[in-house]
């Protein structure tokens, strides 16, 4: 599956390092490239932002769900809302030791997530309004991001393929938990309902938003798919979300917000209209509902934070082998 | 499984049986090891037409339980029994802890990737081991992970990231 | 949390059943407070590291007064469940300590505050291992363990921050100057306790305050901080007479459930 092209770029890049040959027959044979291995700067560079994209994304995805922790309605809910995060939290930190072994700092990804210079998710620039918007984001967020990360299992990079095997298994159980959360609403009351019902409202557009741009504006995914670290495009994946999706939606007896939205028995796959790509670029480039505050929050738990730090490496430099 | 044999015929309701099916059940965040295996099946046996399980938590906090719980509902209905016949109860004496982990449990652990519970009391020189290239060469990165069980570390030697299961 | 124990109804002289209920719902209080103020902390922490060791902290202690809940619940015996023990009491019906519903504060004061805690806790339940009442008793062989986690963590926090830099430790001993006043009522002995700890149920908390001060005393040596001088203790959480914190803390955590009564989740 290889094209031509990836490895004509590969080759500009590094015409005489003998580590291309191994690298190429790695890809070739399906099999894993490990931190050690030679690789393309490219490649690793390409990885790097990936993996820390995904990672700032985790992280700043604990803000909208954090915003509804203390209000959870019971304390099962609240129980379950708590792990999620720390599930996220944890993801978080296991995509920046990832990122790491490319030869990068978690320190230096945090200053360039500060600085704007590398992104996070899109969706996470969507403000929770209700109880509902939790059920939302673990149905739907979660399910787009499953979706993208089950192709990931299946990415050149190890320590990033054998991290999304055990991530998709804690990320199926919060989906679900979702999943449950929409149910419960949505055979409870008038109010509850209609309380569902405006979520995926708000939440449907921009969870179809997550999978990227058409493939024929997307200006990594050749090569990604090259590479092999990106195994399906984006107007595939997400047409595999919205299969899955839809039948749930009916399930639940809620509305999609798509009057073009409809099942397509030639091609075995739901017709849907059209992306609002304005929205999406506006987000993209950092005019979304809420890209200042989720960086503004981020930021300042960081600067009030410095003097922690601080004081831990301080004792740490003194006391070689006692902190851990 | 057939249902009706199942919660119908005394004969072969015996305790293997329900014990068997119940344990099957697996740990929502942790697929790859059953409740059994986990040591949080306590007990399933019948009791005139009614199913009785025991089960225990493992951490506190961790919500698995109540997932745990809702599957071995769905298991039994499956199996014929209505959900007035299921009885779950939770019992925390003697708490669990992750000797409770059968052997089998620990080496599908390590298969998937998840360094297993040190054992001091059967093997004191036991060390935490990169799953990956089973290197001792390991540091942690956070002694608190994902979910309550686990601690992040890496290994000096490949730079693996992994989990560590905590003891308890 | 899925069935309803006999024992808990049946075991107990009638008397011994209500004491006991109230002396389990003040533990569940305790860790149900901490745990709501120590979740404010996610996504707020200095590091991703204690934004992870904080929901996990407070997922632990939100699981144990989930379990006492329970079991108070079933004590009582007029079949209210956990949430409606923790949505549906005032403050006045609150009885936790003074010290859990402290504001947050900065890092500092959310540490020392959480190593007075821990240790206090550690001391606790390792006691209450040999309850008679097996529930309790079980429930405080799992506590035990995960408090000795906690205090581990508290602990070391403790001395990076009190041997870390001069600012870190000028916040850390004036965090311990704000919480000391608070620390006193962890050992107040009432009647309940009395009676409870007589029957081989509960234990005095004045018996724990010789261990836990050798223990906190030890650690503040080691990391350089003073305990205050000054003798005045605050109580009165364990009767329901709280500070001024509570309140806005309960009006958030039970808003759902008063907005929307009566509905599934």
């Amino acid at each position: 599956m290889a094209n031509e092209r990836s490895f004509v770029t590969i080759s500009v890049v590094s015409a005489q390092h003998p580590g291309r040959a191994r690298f190429e027959a790695l890809l070739a044979a399906e099999e894993k490239v490990e931190p050690a291995d030679w690789m393309p700067e490219g490649y690793r560079k390409t990885l790097i932002r990936q993996i820390a994209q995904h990672a700032h994304s985790e992280v700043i995805g604990m803000q909208p769900e954090g915003n509804w922790i203390s209000r959870a309605p019971t304390l099962k809910r609240k129980a379950i809302l708590m792990a999620k995060v720390q599930d996220e939290a944890g993801h978080g930190l296991y995509l920046y030791s990832a990122a790491e072994t490319l030869g990068i700092t978690r320190d230096e990804m945090v200053r360039l997530l500060h600085e704007g210079k590398q992104k996070y998710s899109s969706i996470f620039n969507y403000p929770t309004l209700s109880w509902a918007d939790i059920g939302c984001i673990g149905w739907l967020v979660d399910g787009a991001a499953i979706t993208n990360q089950v192709m990931l299992t299946r990415c050149s990079f190890g320590p990033y393929a054998r991290g999304m095997v055990r991530i998709c298994k804690e990320e199926s159980f919060h989906q679900r938990q979702g999943f449950q959360i929409m149910e419960t609403l949505c055979r409870g009351s008038a109010e509850q309902r209609e309380m569902a019902q405006d979520g995926l409202g708000r939440w449907w557009w921009p969870s179809l938003m997550m999978f990227g741009p058409h493939d024929s504006d997307s200006t990594h995914s050749d090569q990604s798919m090259a590479w092999k670290i990106k195994r399906v495009s984006n107007d595939d994946l997400r047409q595999q979300f919205v299969d899955m999706t839809v039948p749930q939606a009916d399930y639940l007896g809620l509305t999609v917000p798509d009057p073009e939205l409809r099942w397509n028995p030639e091609r075995g796959h739901y017709d849907f209209g059209e992306i609002d790509w304005d929205e999406f670029w506006a987000v993209v480039r950092g005019n979304g509902p809420m890209n200042r505050e989720r960086i503004a929050h981020k930021r300042a738990a960081w600067y009030d934070g410095a003097w922690v730090r601080k004081a831990a490496s301080a004792y740490a430099a003194r006391h070689t082998g006692q902190v851990g | 499984m057939d249902a009706t044999r199942l919660s119908g015929d005394a004969v072969v309701t015996g305790p293997p049986i329900i014990k068997d099916l119940v344990g099957a059940v697996p740990d929502p965040e942790l697929p790859w090891v059953t409740i059994a295996e986990l040591g949080v099946l306590r007990g399933a046996r019948i009791s005139g037409e009614r199913a009785v399980v025991e089960v225990t938590p493992t951490w506190s906090g961790c919500p698995a339980i109540d997932a745990i719980t809702d599957s071995i509902r769905a298991v039994l209905t499956e199996a014929g029994f209505g959900l007035e016949q299921i009885e779950i109860h939770t019992t925390y004496s003697p708490a669990w802890t992750t000797d409770d982990i059968t052997h089998d449990g620990l080496r599908k652990l390590a298969q998937a990737g998840i360094a297993p519970p040190r054992r001091p009391a059967e093997d004191p020189q036991g060390a935490t081991r990169c799953p990956l290239c089973d290197s001792s060469g390991v540091r942690p990165v956070s002694e608190f992970g994902a979910t309550p069980c686990k601690a992040l570390m890496v290994c000096n030697a490949c730079l693996e990231p992994f989990d560590r299961f905590k003891e308890l | 949390m899925t069935s309803r124990s006999e024992t808990a109804t049946s075991c107990h002289r009638e008397e011994h059943r209500q004491l006991l209920f109230r002396y389990v719902l003040a533990h569940a209080d305790d860790n149900l407070i901490l745990a709501q103020r120590l979740s404010g902390w996610i996504s707020r922490a200095p590091d991703l590291e204690e934004d992870i060791a904080m929901a996990n902290i407070a997922l632990d202690l939100l699981g144990r007064a989930r379990m006492l809940l329970d079991y108070a619940g079933q004590l009582e015996g007029r079949d209210r469940s956990e949430d409606d023990l923790a949505m549906f009491r005032s403050e006045r019906e609150f009885t936790n300590l003074l010290l859990v519903e402290q504001p947050n504060g900065d890092f500092a004061h959310t540490m020392v505050r959480q190593f007075l805690y821990d240790a206090y806790q550690t001391a606790l339940w390792k006691s209450l291992c040999g309850s008679a009442d097996a529930t309790l008793a079980g429930i405080a062989g799992k506590a035990i363990k995960e408090a000795r986690y906690h205090l581990r963590h508290s602990g070391t926090w403790l001395l990076r921050l009190g041997r870390g830099t001069e600012e870190s430790h000028r916040r850390t001993q004036r965090a311990l100057e704000g919480l000391w006043r608070f620390t006193a009522e962890m050992f107040e002995t009432s009647e309940t306790d009395r009676k409870l700890a007589g029957a081989g149920l509960g234990v005095e908390p004045a018996g724990l305050q010789p261990g836990w001060e050798r223990g906190v005393e030890k650690v503040f040596c080691e990391a350089g901080l003073q305990i205050p001088n000054d003798r005045f203790a605050r109580s009165g959480g364990r009767s329901g007479f709280h500070t001024e914190h509570l309140g806005l803390m309960l009006a958030e955590m039970q808003w759902m459930q008063r907005a929307y009564p009566g509905m599934q989740w």
